[in-house]
């Protein structure tokens, strides 16, 4: 539980190059066009999985006591609630956009 | 027993109000988390814009993106990723009480956000020359949108605060490389190596996003 998990170099290593794979595949992925709506859930798709891999093994998540991957987690939560209220209001909206 | 003077030396870091260096090292783990909270809802503000404004103006994404080098976004992408690594190997080290590998590793950091901010600081100054600037100082014409200044003011804000983001993470990282050189880290306390490791993956983090979100959408 304590904080203090020593990963081996060769482990880090792994990390960092999965993390570069991803990277190229997402640039990869719009050589080929996907149709509209999934090009974007693809994309963020693959960014979610390197965000969890770079919390989970270079901030420790993993190995770390559960409160901290907690707060994480909640605060995802929240920016969920905060994305999804104002697009409710956003989306429906008769007189839509202001100018500026 | 000769031997505290020793412990004792290994205890400078220990302030009175904590019991031991792990409750301390804890304790300062989780302010940091508490701060990534709030870090994380500080670029939420800014992530929602971009998707209202998505959902307004579709079309308008399409076009602006192609404004923005998908190679040079990769390319910091990259260069973000390694950063990341060398972090983590300073944190390592680190742990492992090698104070030289710490300070090389801090230094290759530092040297790969230097070369993200040079990249972003070319980016910006082509688009300031051709006119791309935020809000009403745009003056593009290339691009067949009324709004086309809306999604510039939006990239503007996002990768604006995120540089900002980086040039803190410098300062700090020359920071902890001076207290690396005055041998303050050993394996027994190496807390500020570890919570602005947090900081620099956070930042890392939010790019991932900002990458396709900015770039490849075109």
């Amino acid at each position: 539980m304590s904080g203090h998990h020593i990963s081996s170099a060769k482990f880090l290593w792994g990390v960092g190059t999965t993390l570069f794979l991803l990277t190229f595949i997402t640039v990869a992925i719009t050589w080929i066009a996907i149709p509209a709506p999934w090009n974007v859930v693809v994309a963020i798709g693959i960014a979610v999985v390197k965000a969890i891999i770079v919390s989970a093994f270079f901030m420790n998540l993993y190995w770390d006591t559960k409160f901290h991957a907690m707060l994480f987690v909640l605060s995802i939560v929240f920016f969920l609630l905060f994305i999804g209220i104002t697009l409710l209001d956003t989306l429906y909206r008769t007189d839509p956009i202001p100018t500026f | 027993m000769s031997q505290p003077s020793a412990l004792e030396e290994k205890l400078d870091h220990l302030q009175h109000h904590f019991i031991d260096s792990d409750q301390q090292f804890e304790a300062s783990k989780m302010g940091m988390w508490v701060f990534l909270v709030t870090e994380i809802l500080f670029f939420g503000g800014l992530f929602v814009a971009y998707i209202a404004y998505r959902t307004w103006y579709p079309e308008l994404y399409m076009l602006a993106s192609t404004e923005l080098n998908t190679f040079w976004g990769a390319v910091n992408t990259a260069v973000l990723i390694g950063s990341s690594l060398t972090v983590a190997m300073a944190i390592r080290s680190a742990q492992l009480n090698q104070i030289k590998g710490l300070i090389i590793n801090l230094y290759i950091t530092i040297a790969l956000a230097c070369v993200f901010m040079v990249i972003k600081f070319f980016e910006y100054s082509h688009k300031f020359e051709i006119g791309i600037l935020p809000g009403s100082y745009y003056s593009y014409e290339g691009i067949a949108h009324e709004k086309a200044n809306i999604f510039f003011s939006i990239y503007y804000m996002m990768t604006g605060l995120h540089g900002v983001h980086v040039l803190i993470g410098i300062g700090l990282m020359i920071w902890l490389v001076v207290k690396a050189k005055k041998n303050v880290f050993h394996s027994g306390y190496y807390t500020p190596v570890e919570i602005t490791g947090l900081y620099w993956h956070l930042v890392d983090i939010i790019w991932i996003f900002l990458f396709p979100l900015l770039y490849l959408i075109d």
